[in-house]
């Protein structure tokens, strides 16, 4: 081996030994950029132009026009209406029926692991096996929920038929689908709480509602902040389930602001005003995010 | 080097050069040529692809295969649209809606064929053998003009599919003689002259309650007389919500007569208003699913092979499958006839329906080799052998030479309606701007399916936003 060769070699070895820990987290941070960062700003370039992805028409620069266009919108504030009645609603019954489930898978009892298993399945399936399974569930010629109710009022139950009963038949599929993992988040928090907080409640003869209230819910409280903030995200952009199960009908009255980006971005081909709409909607999104850590934050700083 | 050994040098470099020259200069080596193409996911297809692998053969003398992508129907837009537009040139061709031509022509991703059609006088025989009402639907942007894109892969109409164990049905016919004193249609020839009265009269009396009896057996469920597409998705109500505005003689936004053609005062005429008024009265008589606004032509189809429908409306696209043993509880109970028409005063049907099926087209980007084989395997596909051999095996074909033969009504029970119905078929818009006039209108036509707002309302706010949109787009100046 020449001096050189000897030389490059040890410049080589000490340059991995100093480098290995970015070495190793670049190619993930390739993948990042590539498929992540570059069409995140690609879009937002896109935002600012007059563009169809459908038309040969050179783009035209129009600074925020399409943001203008998009916020004066009634169609894109009616959307944003119905997505908030599914975040409120959803959520709030997710957290409730998630609780409820985690209270219960708690405590030791026969066949608790095979129910468990059981519960967690509907967040293990596909997106798209919900919505089918759910649009068959409410059809009212051949599914169960219609003929169980017919068995008994001897009419078929149409639940998609009104805008009250759409709203409410895909939040069941979305509270039926999401509420384990909150129970999942929920149970974590609550076999931390040591034993001996509960023993000592016990000694002093606390009532079940202080105990909660100042062992359990301080415990589970950023748990559930985080709950709260994953399932309101993903409630803000749901998609499948309405599309799958009513197609944003009856009407429009189901139809989420994430439906009508997909509409606007690849049926209308409206490219420029889907990007800017997608980023309205991603700067509502960091908005609740920001919004979860001030929280998190205070209760850090209480502790 | 001696003379002989320099004669013998040459004699051997004259070999080598001779046999170097037949491997290398002679006759062209035959090319691999791929030919990717999507389609959607349903029988015609599946038949074209079944019929390329057992049979195509380049006249080239290339290796020529012809791979579909099938995706399913309900994303089937949307994965081409993204496909097309992302710029990945994945395909050479596509089987595209006629609808799609404006959008994806502007795109620059359709190829316009006026030239290979003009230097190819087999292609000018094809053309000439095809309906003139596929041609212009299915070839032309803008519509009915002399620019074509388009080679018709197969062409579909609505027909009606009716069950002939209860039609025919000794016992059902009496009954219906006496509740509606007329005879109950039975045979297809019967069946072609129904009009929309006779298919209420179906509605009211087939439908039948669990317990009830029908055709002497106790039913173990509800049923239902008639059918037809209701659904807020793709175009599952527009396509049979038009034939019934055009055989009241009312009209949609006409784009052949743009830029003065209107939408105001046309699409929510009061002829118009009536055609839907009448369209919606008949859902009462359908499965409940209808109430929901998602009985589109699947809900239908799946319906009719359960054998909950005594009759839907649906297009021949569906027929093989309906008469599948595997496939349908109905597979040997059902008949075929036209769909039906609107009697007019003279008693005449007035017949008016939404052209179905589809093109093909030629990607901008197929060049060379892959674009001489695309042709060639268009020509090959409209040639009047093969198009007969697609139609015996379930498939239509609009060369006039293959549904006018005499044999053609007995390749399927469907095809006695094909032919006579292609004369009253129309096409929708074929505008760059179609999605957006289609998605508005499907949701307040699904408004007022579903009970929220009424004809009127539905076609006056469908004529307003059109008129907005195709003013911006400058398809109606004034």
């Amino acid at each position: 081996m020449t001096p050189r060769a000897a030389t490059e070699q040890t410049f080589l070895e000490r340059f991995f030994a100093r480098n290995r820990g970015p070495l190793l987290v670049s190619p993930a941070i390739l993948v990042l950029v590539l498929m992540n960062i570059f069409p995140l700003l690609w879009s937002f370039g896109l935002s600012f132009y007059n563009y169809r992805a459908n038309r040969m028409k050179e783009p035209v620069f129009i600074w925020f026009d399409n943001y203008a266009k998009v916020l004066s919108d009634p169609v894109v504030w009616s959307r944003f209406q119905t997505t908030a009645v599914f975040v409120a609603i959803s959520v709030l019954l997710q957290l409730l029926v998630g609780f409820l489930l985690a209270l219960m898978f708690e405590k030791r009892f026969p066949g608790r692991r095979v129910l468990l298993m059981l519960v967690l399945t509907p967040m293990m399936l596909s997106f798209v096996a919900v919505g089918a399974f759910f649009r068959y569930y409410y059809e009212p010629t051949f599914g169960l929920l219609s003929q169980a109710v017919k068995a008994i009022t001897g009419e078929p139950f149409i639940v998609l038929q009104t805008p009250v009963g759409a709203i409410g038949a895909i939040i069941f599929a979305d509270v039926w689908m999401w509420s384990p993992f909150v129970m999942l988040l929920v149970l974590a928090g609550l076999v931390s709480v040591p034993k001996h907080l509960y023993e000592a409640a016990e000694i002093d003869r606390a009532s079940w509602w202080r105990r909660f209230r100042t062992i359990t819910f301080p415990y589970i409280r950023g748990l559930l902040l985080l709950a709260v903030l994953f399932r309101t995200i993903e409630t803000f952009k749901l998609f499948d389930a309405v599309f799958l199960i009513t197609e944003g009908g009856p009407g429009t009255s189901t139809e989420t602001i994430g439906v009508y980006v997909y509409r606007v971005a690849f049926q209308y081909f409206r490219t420029g005003e889907s990007a800017a709409l997608g980023y309205i909607l991603l700067f509502a999104v960091v908005v609740l995010t920001n919004l979860y850590l001030f929280f998190v934050q205070r209760r850090a700083k209480e502790v | 080097m001696s003379h002989w050994t320099k004669l013998r040098a040459t004699a051997l470099a004259g070999t080598l050069a001779v046999s170097l020259g037949g491997a290398f200069g002679g006759p062209a080596a035959a090319e691999d040529v791929t030919i990717n193409m999507a389609a959607p996911d349903w029988p015609p297809t599946r038949i074209m692809q079944d019929l390329a692998n057992k049979e195509y053969k380049a006249k080239s003398g290339n290796n020529v295969k012809v791979v579909l992508d099938f995706i399913p129907w309900p994303d089937y837009y949307t994965r081409l649209a993204a496909s097309l537009t992302s710029g990945e040139k994945k395909y050479n061709m596509a089987v595209s809606d006629s609808q799609w031509l404006g959008a994806f022509v502007e795109g620059g991703y359709y190829r316009k064929i006026n030239d290979i059609i003009e230097k190819d006088p087999e292609l000018q025989a094809i053309f000439k053998d095809l309906h003139p009402n596929l041609v212009a639907a299915y070839s032309t942007y803008p519509h009915k003009s002399e620019n074509f894109y388009g080679f018709p892969q197969m062409p579909d109409v609505l027909v009606t599919y009716y069950r002939k164990d209860l039609f025919c049905n000794e016992e059902e016919q009496k009954a219906f003689q006496e509740k509606m004193g007329y005879k109950l249609p039975c045979t297809p020839e019967e069946m072609n002259e129904v009009d929309w009265k006779m298919w209420e009269d179906f509605g009211k009396f087939f439908r039948r309650a669990k317990g009830d009896k029908l055709a002497g057996e106790t039913l173990n469920d509800d049923f239902y007389g008639i059918a037809y597409q209701a659904g807020k998705g793709y175009d599952f109500s527009s396509m049979q919500i038009n034939g019934f505005i055009w055989q009241y003689g009312g009209n949609i936004w006409d784009e052949t007569q743009a830029p003065k053609g209107q939408a105001l005062g046309v699409v929510n005429s009061d002829i118009a208003v009536k055609a839907f008024e009448h369209y919606l009265s008949l859902l009462q008589y359908s499965p409940p699913v209808a109430k929901t606004g998602t009985m589109d032509i699947f809900k239908t189809d799946e319906l009719f092979r359960e054998g909950k429908l005594a009759a839907h409306i649906e297009w021949i696209g569906f027929a093989e499958t309906t008469i599948s043993k595997e496939n349908s509880k109905v597979a040997d109970k059902t008949g075929f006839a036209k769909m039906p028409g609107l009697k007019g005063a003279d008693g005449k049907l007035s017949r008016w329906s939404n052209i179905g099926g589809q093109p093909f087209v030629l990607t901008t980007w197929t060049e060379g080799a892959a674009l001489n084989e695309a042709v060639e395997f268009v020509k090959w596909w409209l040639s009047t052998p093969v198009q007969t051999k697609f139609a015996q095996a379930g498939g239509q074909s609009g060369l006039k030479s293959v549904f006018d033969s005499a044999d053609y009504a007995s390749y399927r029970p469907w095809n006695h309606a094909f032919g006579p119905s292609l004369d009253w078929q129309k096409d929708v818009w074929h505008i760059p701007e179609f999605f957006e006039l289609l998605v508005q209108q499907q949701e307040e036509f699904d408004k007022a399916i579903t009970g929220q707002q009424n004809a009127k309302q539905a076609l006056d706010n469908i004529a307003a936003f059109q008129d907005k949109t195709l003013r911006e787009a400058g398809h109606i100046q004034d």
